[in-house]
């Protein structure tokens, strides 16, 4: 029982629950419970949406990536970062300019239609649930380390599960987003503390980055894998079966262990170890320092693509665009934005690459950890964090490690409740259903609405494990975040470059772009994840199109062609489209405010009259 | 005709082509202007950013020496870059970005009040 760390961990829960409580006063109006009132300050913005952002992918996903994948593993990193510069490029300023609450409302304001925003509501909430699956798949698996068995009946990763939903129902329902903002803030150091840590540790341990690099690439990547015994003797078209790839990588002593699963007939898998395959220059080994692991050449840029546009079109990250006070801070909020994260992912590709060899000393030399191993390597490479964090730093380390991973959930989740029930609660109850409720009815929806969500994340995470979606893919987490990066980039991004930087763009266009990208990116992962799972084949245009790991190269131009070639059919523009663009580009607000002082940072603690 | 919008009271013409907040004043025209500015800006910086960015795949696709030579270590200059070069590149693009936008602000806050203001005053003259 780890139970230094348990309480560490026990410890930043009760802090991040009684941070809520206390922003309970400060919490009054709709635009406190969504927006913490608009006086988020550069700085304290910038925490708080590396707090948002940072979550169970950064956290645990590109450091377990980098330790399965090398090189494209490392492109998590790059890309996450880099998508803020879409945001701080195209998006940041003219939308707080625009000033409103949400994306939807901003479709509504720009193109004057209910069918947009509810489309837009769809899109927010189909984003949020892509996103907060491999939270709460972290949630699990993180459990699994920490406390290794479960309660009430139920195993490990069911508890982390159902923990982590109902803390992250209870801090968002009571203290809405000011208390959101403060979490993430503090989530965020907490996060940045852990990952420094880690490096430290590691250097400490004897890490060199550029050996330790050249030693990783002498030889090939090694994947892990479970199959059946029929699976493992079964020859693939060149002739070659899984037991004979087995052979050439693991040592004589793990070899008998599988020919004993084999012989004893027994049902269910044993995982194995082999070589990993190049997918981009599939003459070359798959060297940890190049490219190829995990994607040949389309996905090489689909990835990128995904990664850098996905950024510019997550709900919860746009939204705390909404709570700078000026255009000019929610730029410098984005410069510190990149400072951070660029610092903590740096310092997860230095942990992804020192685990390997860490790890494999550690269970060399006799030790034991609490995941699951074959051949010296974790076979839930998401688990590096923790796993790693005990061997360097004992339960103490352990302990920081995981409340950090908690913390980056209970961040980003959070966000992304708040995201949901503001699309909700503030685009369709307040819009639709009850159009005169009063101030504590709206607050009093949105919590509900909070509390359905979480509802909803905790079904999303059990289902996860139930389709076998952890057996289907390395690197897990990391990789479901980027499916909804791949939804936003399809859905939103092309809808708010054209609405904000087009002014022939029309609502029939921008509709039909929001819905050919969000059909066509969710139709394309589900195909990947069904070739994944093998429930479609390999061939034909439905083979070829599962095979996308990413769809966003095909959806995000598909998405703009539409919106510009319907825009230009159509012709219709709003009638006050003048009146639209200068919202949205002018400036009179802004040498208003300015002259009167009204651009300044005020504080979050502050009670709305 | 009045309006509430998250920055306070506003006012706007009758024509819907301009708008006044406070003593502030942005015509369609003054807007256009500004537009154009920022436009150039960030579409600038956009190219830039695009061109690094889908460059390193390109690379990884077809320069060899790119993504298979070591330079240091167990480096290659791909993977240099990707884990560590790019963010500064990024930490660059943002923070001079930045600055370039705050100096157009300030110019195309004053030539934005130059422009309503001379176009209220030929409204005055007509």
């Amino acid at each position: 029982m780890n139970t230094i760390a348990i309480i560490l961990v026990i410890g930043l829960t009760l802090f991040t629950i009684g941070l809520s409580i206390f922003s309970r006063r400060f919490t009054r109006t709709t635009a406190d419970f969504y927006l913490a009132g608009r006086k988020v300050g550069s700085f304290a913005n910038a925490s708080a949406i590396s707090g948002d952002y940072l979550s169970a992918a950064s956290f645990l996903g590109v450091a377990g990536a980098i330790y399965a994948s090398g090189l494209d593993g490392i492109w998590y990193a790059a890309g996450f970062a880099g998508g803020f510069m879409v945001v701080v490029l195209f998006i940041a300023s003219p939308l707080r300019r625009f000033g409103e609450y949400t994306v939807a409302d901003f479709a509504f304001g720009r193109f004057g239609s209910d069918r947009i925003r509810l489309i837009t509501v769809l899109g927010v909430l189909l984003t949020s649930f892509f996103y907060m699956a491999p939270q709460m798949y972290g949630a699990g698996t993180t459990w699994q380390v920490l406390v290794g068995g479960g309660f009430l009946g139920m195993d490990g990763y069911t508890s982390g599960v159902v923990v982590v939903a109902a803390i992250i129902a209870f801090y968002v329902s009571v203290g809405g987003m000011k208390g959101t903002t403060m979490n993430q803030i503090f989530q965020f150091w907490w996060l940045a503390f852990a990952m420094i840590l880690m490096v430290v540790f590691a250097f400490g341990n004897g890490f060199n980055y550029p050996e330790a690099l050249e030693a990783e690439s002498q030889q090939p990547i090694v994947n892990t894998k479970a199959y059946t015994a029929e699976q493992l003797t079964a020859p693939d078209d060149a002739g070659v079966t899984p037991y004979d790839k087995a052979a050439e990588v693991m040592t004589a002593e793990e070899m008998t262990e599988v020919d004993e699963f084999i012989e004893s007939g027994a049902d269910g898998t044993i995982r194995i170890a082999y070589y990993a395959s190049n997918k981009l220059h599939t003459d070359r080994e798959m060297a940890f320092n190049e490219p190829g692991h995990r994607y040949n050449g389309f996905d090489q840029f689909s990835m990128v693509l995904a990664l850098v546009l996905g950024t510019a079109g997550l709900p919860h990250i746009l939204n705390r665009y909404y709570t700078n006070p000026s255009g000019k801070a929610a730029r410098r909020s984005t410069f510190w934005v990149l400072v951070f994260i660029s610092v903590f992912y740096i310092g997860s590709t230095i942990v992804g690459l020192a685990g390997l060899g860490i790890i494999r000393e550690f269970l060399a030399d006799g030790g034991t950890v609490n995941a699951a191993t074959v051949h010296g390597l974790l076979t839930k490479p998401d688990q590096l964090m923790p796993v790693l964090g005990e061997i360097l730093g004992g339960q103490w380390m352990m302990g920081i490690v995981s409340a950090g991973a908690f913390a980056a959930m209970f961040s980003t989740v959070g966000g992304l409740l708040i995201a949901a029930a503001s699309a909700l609660g503030h685009d369709v109850y307040e819009k639709y259903i009850n159009k005169d409720a009063s101030e504590a009815k709206r607050v009093a929806f949105g919590k509900t609405a909070v509390l359905a969500f979480a509802g909803a994340a905790l079904l999303i995470g059990l289902a996860i494990p139930h389709f076998g979606l952890d057996q289907a893919y390395p690197a897990l987490i990391a990789m479901m975040v980027t499916w909804a990066f791949s939804v936003g980039a399809s859905a939103f991004v092309p809808m708010l470059l054209t609405g904000i930087w087009w002014k022939g763009t029309t609502e029939k266009g921008a509709t039909a772009g929001m819905l050919v990208g969000l059909i066509g990116a969710i139709s394309i992962i589900f195909l990947n994840i069904m070739h994944q799972l093998g429930t479609i084949g390999h061939e034909g245009l439905l083979g070829f199109v599962g095979s996308l790991t990413y769809p966003v190269l095909f959806t995000f131009p598909l998405s703009l062609f539409t919106i510009i070639i319907v825009s230009k059919l159509d012709g219709q523009l709003p009638k006050n489209v003048d009146h639209i663009w200068m919202r949205i580009h002018g400036t009179a607000s802004e040498r208003h405010e300015k002259q009167h002082g009204l651009d300044k940072v005020g504080s979050m603690f502050a009670k709305s009259k | 005709m009045g309006e509430t919008t998250a920055h306070g009271s506003a006012a706007l013409s009758a024509d819907g082509r301009q708008i006044q907040y406070g003593d502030h004043i942005d015509t369609i025209e003054s807007v256009d202007a500004v537009f154009r500015g920022q436009r150039k800006l960030s579409f600038t910086y956009g190219a830039i950013f695009f061109a690094v960015t889908l460059g390193v795949p390109a690379s990884s696709v077809w320069w060899k020496t790119w993504y298979s030579v070591e330079v240091w270590g167990g480096f290659t200059a791909n993977y240099l870059f990707v884990g560590f070069f790019y963010f500064v590149f990024l930490w660059t693009m943002a923070w001079t970005y930045s600055k370039q936008a705050d100096r157009l602000d300030e110019r195309l806050l004053a030539m934005a009040d130059e422009i309503a203001a001379r176009t209220a005053h030929e409204e005055v003259q007509s």
